[in-house]
């Protein structure tokens, strides 16, 4: 009986990849993503989990209104990150300057501080900056630690993508602005970096959705954010399940938003290829 | 030269001032900004939990709420982790933690316990379907898991000294337990109703959460008598004697009045504080 469902099942999955590549591409990807999804959605379908749960707590996991004045939910996790991305691409491109430059000085801080932000694990650089900071008398709050926390980690990982890319610009490049005469921050400016940027967007933009989920471990400092929320109202009534499944599907649904943009970002850096 | 000098001597002072927690100051700043901070981990129902308006509620919420009303001021409250508000240290972050907290030896290094609250009985938690565990010795050797910092891992590591007048006496009775330490206590609940010794054999946990759990539909049986008895105590951070003094004061007039009897009978079914 066990093999009769299985070939059965084998079957059915062999007649429906025929019938599908018969489409053109476009469709296949299509059908292909909707079948999958509705795999996914029977699967947690087969859980028994209460929906009406998941409905009453919606709002709170995506933030909609405020928790004591400020954001919570989504929309904190969302804030957290622009921010620190904001401040993680300044930090990488300062870094990135260091580490490619001839002064000792630069080169040994933007070494040391990769280093040391790549060889710790985020979890710990949260906690060091949240309880750390107090012992030297600078008490922050838990969203500015995360916002910290985040944009020093990734800030380093990006150093290395920013670094990357300036080498991958054609030495010629260089030369030839030099032949006419501009400054090297102005070679940097106008000439390197505007090439630089089609090869760090790709990787830069995987950073970002990365960061976007590890933004979730802050939620061991109390700061509100999605995977607090989720945590918390799990507890609450012991509907645990529904809530990370809840939250899961909302990240998944900010970092598709997160994916788009950056292609737009990468079409756009990459006008000077077309032809 | 000098600079360096200079910034290592100043950040010498700020350290030195920072250090020394002066004698009354968390009560000036409470009543000064006329509001309680307080801190609370939520996810511990039917102590403190949000409610579907995302408010806080339960046992220890209501106690907070009540100190600060005869304080004078509001509340507010902070959700740091758990292990953050045992490490101690608080800098002024918040004011005070009503958190059904253990007054231990080792806590006792880096808080402060002015008053006792209430006591909560521990018990050992098995699924159900299990039949080879019928007395908390029976425990010993198995997997029994427990949340990470908690009384209850001490307990099973058998280190646990609770520092408090009137603390009634107990004794190790689960040897060499195989230890699994979760985050937090309804996680190591979670790993226990997949089924009897799937990934746990029990748990040591508080019972007013055990029963919590049973009445939310999880397949757990308590398994004889309660383990310990532990009392729960109001903690502060350390070195402010007058803070102290003034929520030792606040808790007894709770205790004397029944106010703490009737918050009991409202969350636990049962009178705790005795």
């Amino acid at each position: 009986m066990q093999w009769v469902t299985i070939a059965l099942v084998a079957a059915v999955a062999v007649v429906n990849i025929w019938l599908i590549v018969k489409f053109p591409f476009q469709l296949q990807v299509l059908i292909a993503w909707l079948e999958l999804l509705a795999l996914f959605l029977v699967f947690f379908w087969s859980f028994d989990l209460s929906y009406e749960y998941i409905w009453s707590r919606l709002r709170f996991l995506l933030g909609l209104g405020l928790q004591n004045g400020f954001l919570m939910g989504a929309a904190l996790t969302l804030f957290i990150c622009i921010v620190a991305i904001l401040a993680s691409t300044f930090i990488a491109l300062i870094a990135a300057l260091g580490r490619l430059s001839d002064n000792g000085v630069a080169f040994g801080v933007s070494t040391f501080y990769t280093s040391f932000f790549r060889g710790t694990p985020l979890l710990l650089q949260i906690m060091l900056i949240y309880l750390g900071l107090p012992q030297l008398g600078i008490v922050i709050t838990p969203i500015p630690s995360a916002i910290i926390a985040l944009a020093l980690c990734y800030g380093a990982y990006s150093a290395e993508i920013f670094r990357a890319g300036i080498l991958g610009v054609p030495v010629g490049q260089t030369e030839a602005a030099r032949a006419i005469g501009l400054r090297d921050a102005k070679i940097m400016r106008l000439v390197v970096l505007p090439q630089a940027m089609k090869l760090i967007v790709p990787p830069l933009g995987n950073q970002f959705i990365a960061m976007l989920k590890d933004s979730s471990l802050v939620s061991i400092l109390g700061a509100w954010e999605l995977m607090y929320m989720a945590r918390t109202h799990g507890r609450a009534e012991f509907k645990y399940i529904e809530m990370l499944i809840a939250a899961a599907l909302i990240y998944w649904i900010m970092s598709m938003v997160f994916e788009t943009a950056q292609a737009r970002v990468e079409n756009y850096y990459r006008k000077g290829d077309q032809r | 030269m000098r600079f360096l000098t200079k910034l290592i001597s100043v950040l010498g002072l700020s350290l030195a001032v920072c250090a020394q927690v002066l004698g009354g100051e968390v009560l000036d700043r409470v009543m000064g900004n006329k509001v309680l901070v307080m801190s609370t981990d939520a996810e511990y129902p039917p102590q403190s939990s949000l409610n579907e308006n995302n408010e806080f509620i339960g046992f220890d919420i209501d106690v907070g709420k009540e100190i600060a009303k005869r304080l004078g001021v509001g509340i507010e409250f902070v959700t740091p982790s758990w292990d953050v508000i045992t490490a101690g240290k608080w800098a002024g972050r918040w004011d005070v933690s009503v958190g059904s907290m253990t007054p231990t030896a080792k806590r006792r290094e880096v808080l402060d316990f002015p008053a006792i609250y209430y006591y909560t009985p521990a018990s050992l938690v098995v699924h159900k379907d299990n039949a080879s565990i019928g007395s908390p010795a029976d425990a010993s050797g198995k997997n029994i898991g427990v949340a990470v910092a908690t009384t209850y891992e001490s307990y099973l590591k058998k280190d646990l000294v609770i520092d408090a007048e009137g603390a009634p006496g107990f004794e190790y009775q689960i040897n060499d337990a195989q230890i699994r330490t979760y985050d937090v206590d309804n996680l190591a609940l979670d790993d226990l109703r997949l089924g009897d010794g799937v990934r746990v054999d029990a748990v040591v946990t508080a019972l007013p959460t055990i029963m919590d759990s049973i009445k939310n539909g999880y397949p757990l049986k308590v398994v004889g008598d309660p383990l310990f008895l532990e009392p729960l105590s109001v903690a502060i951070d350390k070195g402010d004697a007058e803070w102290g003094a003034k929520l030792t004061e606040i808790v007894q007039a709770m205790h004397d009045d029944g106010t703490l009897s009737k918050f009991s009978e409202k969350w636990y079914d049962a009178d705790l504080t005795k």
